[in-house]
């Protein structure tokens, strides 16, 4: 397209123009006032002023000398931005199929404006937009649409003409209050209209779970109170909904927490439900409704929450068969933590001792041992059997309760001595196979003792992975390599599979030749367990040995043994994070962030929480350089996981680090299946946008096109010495008539 | 840990001719002292079980020598009774031939109990003695301070006092009764006695909120003292007989607060102990 404009010559400054100009003017001016103060006859005036002008413009033109611009363009569409709610509640059912493909259709009806506008289409949710990648993309965790529209605004990308929302209206920011000024604060100095088109429009026929709520933080042992909210649309007739809480476990069938009913009202109900979590860390709860005939989406009738249960205090259960400065020391030291409250039983007098006293003169009570390992030992976070024989006491018949308490996420340490292990009887009992170490049998029990103890002084030696573990650096740290010796040790076969020996005899070996181990960590289940085959770690607190670190190696000891125990992320090889959450049906990866210094491979198992399967195994390679490692663990149904992390291969294996995490199809995105137009129409309205719906996408009132030139020809519309000339004949003139009127 | 059999004293007594003086615990004869040890080892022959693992965790009543002391005199022998009768009367293991440990000696860190006896003025420690002793109570260890003649001045508990004051400057005894764990770590005591019944109640440095040093008026090794024969070589007074034995429980009482500390101070306990009418006083 062709344009002529003119200009003045640009070799003069703005100064100029205006001083010639002004020149000009006066002159012109002041000769109209000698005109109108003479007397003469019309005719010689109008000769006089005609020929005064026309001169004083030709000498304008001459010194401004005007040019002609010839120039070639076309016209360029303005830039819009298109912002797709790429989140997982796009996966709901619209008006028709789902609010994904609605928001594809009208990206396509756009699209074909492209002449007019130049579209950036983008995908928002959870921070800056990213570009929508091609194939199926991973939906979002969130729709926030403010973050989108402040990173639009800030960016040093080519300002849009207007910005275009699809959506379907249920937006985490801005949220349902104040959502124009949410918008305008979000577009900050970016004046230009947000135009929406809602994805769906009609609410699904559903019942759904739409918040569960946990009044207070989560705190193991205390009963807290869980809010379940249900809400129902599209028609569905509700009236009284079942909720049932469970808690997910390692292997077998969740565990009931709470059961009741929400009665709905104006299509909403909620229940308050009382439930006590035992364990802490991130557990995974399951809340299931029972929905009517008729809900379309079922997949929204149950949640998986994970909730970060704390812990008020450590709650320990410590048994000890009898009293010795072992005992002492460990019981001095749990006392002394004000963030463990210990509850102990230690066996002071044994059926054979004579106390020459009624039992009134004595300060001593019965071993509650039915009570303490039935009702009370769901309220332990961990148990201590130190030196302690299950026989003579009653304790071997809890022994599978005490397994099950490990297998449910409890911990356990046994303490060695001349009646731990083997020697305590446990050899055999449902215990063992909860025990990092394998117990070796006792064929007959006079051999009990030799099979049981050895009773050769030693000292202990640090493994390989021992010297690499977290939970073993605060005590290397006081006495490096050194350890005391000790008076015995417990018997104990080869570390099970997934234990890590941690100290291992100097000269002992198990029947497959490896070093017996004298400290050993496991998993079993959600529990973790602790085999610690002596009884003297006393000497790291009084000792001459001890006396070299001021007695302060045995809390360092102990302290991190039961941190290690609680999950501790001060003792854990590594921490795991599940990168954007986990989508059931989506690739999930896990982010391993190993502690400084970890070296060897890093292997995760992915188990499905219930059935205990394996359902991933993965391997990598540690950076040399350090950082956390992407590990990618395919696509996970719906349910709970728990990912086992490893680092090390062989005797360099360090104990393992876990983490629980629960897989959902829609999670929060589905909890509230309905569009929420009047959200989208407030973002319309506050931008002076407009909002419309999917199928009129395409008449969005999208700005205009602008001209960009291509080619420019300038030239002067005559040269200068014709300007000049032209003036100085003009002026001729008028002196001529100057003197034919008498003016000269 | 050592098992031994229980072995039960409480056949007479008589008055004790060589009462300690000057400072330094009595001497008694090197075979008395092995005679000592054979009754020990006599009982261990009978003993229920007897095992050697982990026996340094079994409570052991070193005595603790300063300056030129030795371990002699009649009381020689209380620390294998001691030990005996824990082992007869409670689960707790017990070393039945308790050893001696100098405070200067760093042995003495080895365990973390040591009981220093005495009838009459100590010597000065030396700088090295009162750091052993500082070291010792710094780790955490307790001490029990007996005055073997309380009747004759208390010049020995004065003189211990002056001493611990120069390992210990921020600490002072201060009278504990039946309201301390000490009263009920194994029986119910009423009141506090040994070879003399004295005043009800010992006195402690308490740090931590626990008794560290503890202080005894009572003569409570001359109350233990018995000879291989089963002979008491020193007559208890008032209270006789019953009073050993109340000597003795709270000999069992002190080694069951050193093994267990406060655990009879846990709340678990109090429900059940709440109404025992207690014995082991007038």
């Amino acid at each position: 397209m062709m344009t002529r404009t003119f200009s003045l010559s640009g070799d003069l400054g703005r100064s100029y123009v205006v001083v010639a100009v002004a020149l000009a003017v006066i002159s012109g001016a002041l000769l109209i006032v000698e005109i109108a103060r003479g007397g003469r006859d019309r005719r010689a005036r109008v000769a006089i002023g005609a020929s005064g002008v026309l001169a004083v413009v030709a000498l304008l033109a001459a010194v401004l000398r005007p040019v002609a611009i010839l120039s070639r363009g076309t016209l360029v569409g303005p830039r819009v931005v298109v912002l797709v709610d790429g989140s997982r509640s796009m996966d709901l059912p619209a008006d028709s199929g789902t609010r994904r493909e609605a928001a594809a259709r009208a990206v396509a009806d756009l699209s074909r404006r492209a002449s007019d506008v130049r579209l950036s289409v983008l995908q928002f949710g959870e921070g800056a937009p990213t570009p929508i990648a091609p194939g199926v993309a991973r939906p979002l965790a969130r729709s926030d649409l403010a973050a989108a529209l402040e990173a639009v605004s800030r960016s040093a990308d080519e300002r849009p003409a207007a910005i275009v929302v699809v959506s379907d209206g249920r937006l985490d920011r801005p949220g349902p209050e104040g959502t124009a000024a949410g918008v305008r604060a979000a577009l900050g100095t970016l004046a230009v209209p947000v135009h929406t088109v809602a994805a769906a429009r009609s609410d699904p026929v559903d019942a759904t779970i739409r918040a569960v709520r946990a009044a207070g933080a989560a705190v193991a042992h205390q009963p807290f109170s869980l809010r379940v909210e249900i809400g129902c649309s599209g028609g569905l007739s509700c009236d009284e909904i079942p909720v049932v809480v469970r808690e997910l476990r390692e292997q077998g069938a969740a565990t009931p927490l709470a059961a009741g009913t929400a009665h709905v009202r104006d299509g909403v109900g909620a229940v308050e439900l009382p439930i006590t979590i035992e364990r802490a860390g991130a557990r995974i709860v399951e809340v299931e409704i029972k929905s009517p005939a008729g809900d379309t989406i079922p997949d929204d009738d149950r949640r998986l929450v994970t909730l970060d249960v704390t812990r008020d205090r450590v709650r320990v259960l410590h048994v000890a068969g009898r009293p010795t400065y072992d005992v002492r020391a460990l019981r001095m030291w749990l006392k002394s933590d004000a963030s463990v409250d210990v509850v102990a039983f230690f066996i002071l007098r044994t059926p054979t001792d004579d106390v020459v006293a009624s039992q009134d003169e004595l300060a001593l009570i019965p071993f509650p041992v039915d009570e303490l390992f039935t009702d009370q030992l769901p309220t332990f976070d961990a148990v201590v059997l130190q030196d302690f024989n299950a026989e003579p006491y009653g304790l071997a018949k809890h022994l599978r309760s005490l397994a099950r308490y490990v297998d449910k996420g409890g911990g356990l340490i046994m303490v060695g001595g001349p009646d731990a292990f083997v020697s305590g009887h446990y050899e055999g009992s449902p215990l063992a196979d909860v025990l990092p170490v394998a117990l070796p049998r006792v064929e007959r029990e006079k051999d009990r003792e030799a099979v049981g103890v050895d009773l050769a002084g030693f000292v202990p030696r640090f493994t390989e992975a021992g010297r690499g573990a977290p939970v073993l650096a605060p005590l290397r740290a006081l006495i490096g390599e050194d350890l005391p010796e000790m008076p015995g040790v417990d018997l104990v076969g080869d570390a099970r599979p997934g234990a890590t020996v941690l100290l291992a005899h100097p000269t002992r070996t198990t029947k497959r030749g490896a070093p017996m181990p004298v400290l050993a960590l496991g998993e079993h289940g959600s529990g973790r367990t602790m085999a610690l085959g002596i009884d003297g770690t006393h000497r790291l607190l009084f000792s001459s040995f001890a006396a070299s670190a001021a007695g302060r190696a045995h809390g360092a000891f102990w302290d991190a043994m039961l941190g290690w125990l609680m999950r501790d992320p001060r003792f854990e090889p590594a921490s795991v994070d599940v990168r954007g959450g986990c989508i059931a049906g989506a690739e999930t990866t896990l982010l391993v962030h190993p502690l400084p210094g970890e070296k060897g491979p890093l292997s995760v198992r992915v188990r499905r929480l219930g059935s205990g399967e394996v359902v991933r195994s993965v391997a990598v390679a540690l950076p040399p350089e350090g950082g956390p490692v992407s590990v990618g663990v395919g696509v996970l149904e719906a349910g709970g996981y728990s990912a086992t992390v490893e680092i090390g291969a062989g005797e360099a294996k360090g104990p393992t680090t876990r983490r629980d995490f629960a897989c959902e199809k829609g999670g929060d995105e589905w909890a509230d299946p309905r569009p929420d137009g009047d959200r989208l129409r407030a973002v319309a309205a506050a931008t002076g946008g407009a909002a419309v719906g999917a199928e009129d996408a395409g008449s969005l009132p999208l700005p205009a096109a602008t001209q960009v030139a291509a080619e420019r020809h300038v030239a002067p519309v005559l040269p200068p010495w014709a300007w000049t000339l032209a003036a100085a004949a003009l002026l001729g003139v008028h002196w001529i008539a100057r003197r034919r009127a008498g003016l000269v | 840990m050592t098992r031994g059999a229980p072995g039960r004293g409480g056949d007479g007594g008589r008055s004790d001719p060589g009462a300690p003086r000057g400072g330094a615990a009595p001497r008694i004869p090197r075979r008395g002292a092995l005679a000592a040890i054979a009754g020990a080892a006599a009982s261990l022959c009978t003993a229920r079980r007897a095992r050697a693992f982990g026996e340094e965790g079994a409570f052991n009543p070193r005595v603790l020598l300063t300056g030129t002391a030795e371990l002699e005199g009649v009381r020689a022998t209380a620390p294998a009774r001691w030990a005996r009768e824990l082992i007869g009367r409670t689960s707790a293991p017990a070393r039945l031939s308790p050893s001696t440990v100098r405070a200067d000696d760093p042995a003495l860190l080895a365990e973390p109990f040591a009981v220093w006896g005495g009838g009459g003025d100590v010597p000065p420690l030396t700088d090295r003695e009162v750091g052993g002793l500082a070291r010792f109570i710094a780790l955490g260890g307790v001490l029990l301070v007996d005055d073997f003649a309380p009747e004759e001045g208390g010049a020995f508990r004065k003189a211990a006092r002056r001493e611990l004051a120069r390992a210990l400057p921020e600490g002072s005894p201060i009278p504990i009764g039946t309201e301390n764990v000490i009263f009920r770590s194994f029986y119910l005591l009423k009141r506090a006695a040994g070879r003399v019944e004295g005043p009800p109640k010992l006195e402690a440095i308490i740090r931590g909120g626990l008794p560290q040093v503890i202080f005894s008026q009572h003569d409570l090794l001359g109350a233990l003292a018995r000879s291989s024969g089963g002979v008491h070589p020193l007559s208890v007074t008032p209270g006789g007989e019953p009073q050993r034995e109340r000597a003795v429980r709270l000999a069992v009482n002190v080694a069951m607060y050193v093994l267990c500390s406060n655990y009879k101070d846990d709340q678990v306990h109090a429900k059940f102990l709440k109404g025992r009418k207690g014995g082991g006083g007038p």
